[in-house]
């Protein structure tokens, strides 16, 4: 859906924790690391389990539902790439499964978002190889 | 540290800093961080009435690393080094190791300092690399824009306009402008304030602290030895720390359970309440900052600081004066080491015209990924 030559803006570093997480997105799936020892699931990818330190990881499908916890409006181009986008919106979704993600949320006007706001994901290719998870109204 | 028996032992008893005004005016790449610290410990040494030679213990703070500053100052006889790296949070960490070193014997006098040439280097808080949750790749940049997002939770929660915000950074103006060396010495009304520009909306740009550059130094001995020194003692009857890591930084309760813990530290085994409490010296990174810590420590009912802090409350005059020379929005961002300063001159009596009738106790608290917080007094009070 995006147009996948020259995507300028920030791209994330894919890492040995991460690289799982990533070529999911890349498939259009949305997973999630989940302890096979104590059950929890949590979000940015690290290898092991942030609740028991066990390092036996699995991955769990995301429902890509969740609520908008906070958001803001940014107006300060910090990262050159977003200035022509500015104002643009951020916000913090709690995702049904627990973690906390940023994102940005697609098809509403900045003046209409609300916190509490029931959204879920959507996959916007950016490059050949990286797909950004953002998030629109329910 | 807050237990009855550590509260009171130990004290600040030297205070120093830079200019920061003055360097702001004219910025100067060769006062370098080193060089500022330099400067700030020896104005606290000397300000303390000791001689560098009595200087045993070395906490450094905002450097990459504690060797320059210790060659540079002409440490020889030191039995005790913390480097601490460069972040605004770690005031009350600085300030609770001193205090237990000197108060355990690892050292005598210990002089810390934080030392920052944000301004000089062209420090950004916006972009960091990739950000703990993957922040710039959805743009998403700087403490700001994460402050923000709290702030659009707390009015969906518990309501308040952005107008009943500013009455935190307009009264914290009108402080500096009484503070020789704050950066800020311009009028600031509401509408300067409402006129300001969104940053990361619905924070504006007098909603954030300054970038600028300087060092802040203290002293911290026993009280024991503090009473033979040049000042009064400023007691540290506690400090206290509450840390809930999460990689979207702002805490989803407002830091409310950071701050209940914190006061139960350090007002409980004193039985101090928030009575007590003369001023508040406190991390105003954001104004925000200021408004959760109120609801926190119970200075305001939940939900009702942005209502508690109009009219002229926590201006100077009023009944809970907050960052009386300026704070880090006007007098100078040293990330709490000059709050912690302030506090000291209130309650040695030395704040001049802004000084705080009968001013006892002072509190700090640091509302961060780390958060932490402190409370000094008086001598003869513990």
């Amino acid at each position: 859906m995006s147009d996948h030559v020259g995507y300028t803006k920030p791209l994330p570093t894919v890492t040995h924790e991460d690289r799982e997480f990533w070529a999911a997105a890349r498939e259009h799936r949305f997973v999630l690391p989940k302890c096979q020892a104590c059950g929890h699931v949590w979000f940015p990818p690290y290898a092991s389990c942030p609740a028991c330190l066990s390092f036996d990881r699995g991955w769990t499908e995301a429902s890509g539902r969740g609520t908008v916890w906070g958001f803001t409006i940014m107006r300060q181009p910090y990262i050159p790439t977003f200035e022509p986008e500015l104002p643009y919106n951020v916000v913090l979704v709690e995702l049904e499964e627990g973690p906390m993600v940023y994102s940005n949320l697609v098809g509403i006007d900045n003046d209409a978002i609300a916190c509490g706001l029931p959204v879920e994901a959507e996959f916007e290719d950016a490059t050949d190889e990286i797909t950004l998870i953002k998030f629109r109204p329910v | 540290m807050s237990d009855r028996e550590f509260a009171g032992k130990t004290a600040i008893v030297g205070i120093g800093g830079s200019d920061f005004a003055g360097l702001y005016r004219t910025p100067d790449p060769e006062r370098t961080g080193e060089s500022l610290a330099t400067e700030a410990i020896a104005a606290a040494i000397a300000d303390a009435g000791l001689e560098k030679s009595q200087i045993d213990g070395l906490i450094t703070g905002g450097l990459p690393h504690y060797e320059p500053v210790a060659y540079r100052t002409g440490l020889t006889d030191v039995r005790f080094v913390v480097d601490y790296p460069q972040a605004g949070r770690m005031c009350a960490m600085a300030l609770m190791h001193a205090a237990t070193a000197v108060h355990h014997g690892l050292a005598d006098y210990v002089v810390l300092f934080n030392s920052v040439v944000f301004r000089t280097q062209g420090t950004k808080f916006g972009a960091q690399p990739q950000g703990l949750l993957y922040d710039t790749i959805y743009g998403m940049a700087s403490p700001g824009a994460q402050y923000s997002m709290g702030f659009t939770r707390y009015q969906a929660e518990y309501g308040g306009t952005e107008e009943q915000l500013g009455a935190i950074p307009v009264a914290i103006r009108s402080h500096a402008r009484m503070t020789p060396g704050a950066i800020m010495q311009q009028e600031m009304t509401i509408n300067d304030y409402l006129a300001s520009r969104y940053i990361a909306e619905p924070l504006r740009l007098f909603d954030y602290c300054l970038v600028n550059d300087g060092a802040v130094a203290y002293v911290v001995t026993t009280a024991e030895r503090a009473r033979d020194l040049a000042h009064p003692p400023v007691l540290i009857a506690g400090t206290a720390g509450r840390a809930n890591f999460r990689e979207w930084y702002v805490d989803l309760g407002f830091w409310d359970e950071a701050c209940r813990s914190m006061k139960a530290d350090l007002f409980d085994p004193l039985g101090v309440t928030t009575e007590d409490i003369d001023c508040l010296q406190v991390y105003d990174n954001f104004s925000v900052s200021v408004l959760w810590g109120l609801e926190g420590f119970g200075f305001a009912p939940k939900g009702q600081g942005l209502e508690w802090v109009q009219n002229g409350r926590i201006a100077l005059g009023g009944e809970l004066p907050i960052n009386t020379s300026g704070g880090m929005l006007s007098e100078s961002y040293l990330q709490g080491w000059n709050q912690h300063a302030e506090a000291v001159r209130q309650l040695r009596g030395q704040a001049d015209k802004r000084q705080v009738p009968d001013c006892d106790w002072s509190l700090y608290w640091c509302l961060s990924a780390l958060p932490g917080a402190s409370l000094l007094c008086r001598d003869g009070l513990l």
